[in-house]
């Protein structure tokens, strides 16, 4: 019987035999640019770096063990991706930059291709299949990473928004039953809205009678930011509590007179001190100095 | 204590000429006149002083509703009552100052204990 031809070796066991001979050489240069990158960064360890190439490679022969058509669903793919999401995070949380640890995944792609070279026994077709293979699975590391990358970013500019939410709105409890609210800044519809949302929930929540709205800090006012502190004041008045506006400087109400707005029957005093003292009064507090 | 329902309304004298009122889900604010004088018949049977408003069961306080507010309000103030509307959710509170081009007539109170 004639002997058959032996089958031309696929891509995935192209890999695997030339990971399982050249492991040594592929895992040192990997932890040797990972430690120049990431060690002297302070990024990762030099255990943490030696840790993560061992990790990488057998995740990746593992990947390669399931066939030559890399499945997207399979558990080794869903491994290898989440080894890098993790890898990922640790850097961004330590600071590293994204653009290196990149170019830190194209290298170790880099170093398998260049294995491949030197064993100069492929074909063609199997050179070309080999690059195909390993082009998708990198390229959806690569993605993969950059997704996490944006949503950590995301997440980072929303806890930065929602800061910067609290601080325009410092409402603050001074006395039981007492907020007081300093704006600084313009008063613009958007921010009023918030100003306003919170300001109700909490004259909810601290059950408050009065509140000092302080606007020492607003530089400028026109109608619609009058319009919006009446409104606000409106509000507060709605939920059963009294508002006291505090701070308004000469050339505001020389502002406002020139607009020919009124404040209607908005009880105002002209500091944060003298507002607070009418606010106990209405509260019927007394403070009186210690010994 | 007597209740007393006109239709759409609880109404509870809480001791004091105070009288609770709480809005049903079969209030229809567009009605005014339907209701009106038979609450004012009972605020003046109850010899009421003072008439509570309880504004936690509604979501919504939109034009109508408030128009409402003030004839019931109108209406207390002919009989001598005075009208504390209480219990607005900061949601209703925040819509309405957003419509409102006026005070409102009547005095607002953060809870019913409150308005007592």
């Amino acid at each position: 019987m004639a002997k058959q031809p032996a089958k031309p070796k696929g891509a995935d066991q192209i890999l695997i035999e030339q990971l399982m001979l050249n492991v040594g050489r592929i895992s040192a240069v990997i932890e040797e640019r990972g430690k120049n990158i990431f060690v002297q960064g302070n990024i990762l360890s030099k255990d943490e770096i030696n840790d993560y190439s061992v990790e990488f490679l057998e995740l990746f022969v593992m990947l390669l063990q399931g066939g030559a058509k890399v499945d997207r669903r399979s558990a080794e793919f869903k491994a290898l991706r989440q080894f890098f999401t993790t890898m990922s995070q640790q850097i961004q949380v330590r600071g590293g930059s994204m653009e290196e640890f990149v170019r830190y995944i194209q290298f170790m792609q880099h170093v398998i291709i260049e294995g491949l070279g030197e064993e100069g026994e492929l074909s063609g077709q199997q050179l070309k299949e080999t690059l195909l293979l390993l082009a998708g699975v990198f390229n959806d590391i690569i993605l993969d990473v950059y997704r996490v990358y944006l949503e950590q970013k995301e997440s980072t500019i929303q806890a930065q928004q929602e800061e910067l939410r609290e601080i325009s709105t410092p409402i603050t409890e001074i006395w039981d039953g007492v907020l007081t609210l300093p704006i600084i800044g313009t008063l613009d519809s958007s921010r009023t809205m918030i100003v306003m949302e919170k300001l109700l929930e909490r004259i909810e929540q601290d059950r408050a009678r009065v509140v000092v709205m302080d606007v020492t800090g607003v530089l400028a006012i026109d109608s619609q930011v009058s319009h919006h502190l009446v409104q606000m004041i409106r509000a507060v008045g709605l939920m059963g509590a009294s508002a006291i506006l505090t701070g308004i400087r000469p050339e505001i109400a020389r502002a406002l007179t020139s607009l020919n707005i009124e404040l209607g029957d908005v009880l105002t005093r002209s500091t944060l001190a003298e507002g607070l003292k009418e606010a106990f009064k209405y509260l019927n507090v007394q403070v009186v100095a210690g010994h | 204590m007597s209740k007393e329902r006109i239709q759409g309304m609880h109404l509870t004298p809480i001791g004091g000429a105070v009288v609770l009122l709480e809005p049903g889900d079969g209030l229809d604010p567009t009605d005014a006149d339907a209701y009106l004088e038979p609450l004012a018949s009972y605020l003046q049977v109850q010899e009421a002083r003072r008439l509570i408003y309880d504004l936690a069961t509604v979501p919504v306080i939109d034009g109508v509703y408030y128009d409402w507010l003030k004839s019931v309000h109108a209406i207390c103030a002919i009989c001598g009552v005075e009208m504390v509307v209480a219990g607005m959710t900061p949601s209703a509170a925040y819509a309405l100052a957003h419509t409102l081009n006026e005070t409102p007539p009547f005095a607002c109170a953060l809870n019913v204990d409150r308005a007592r």
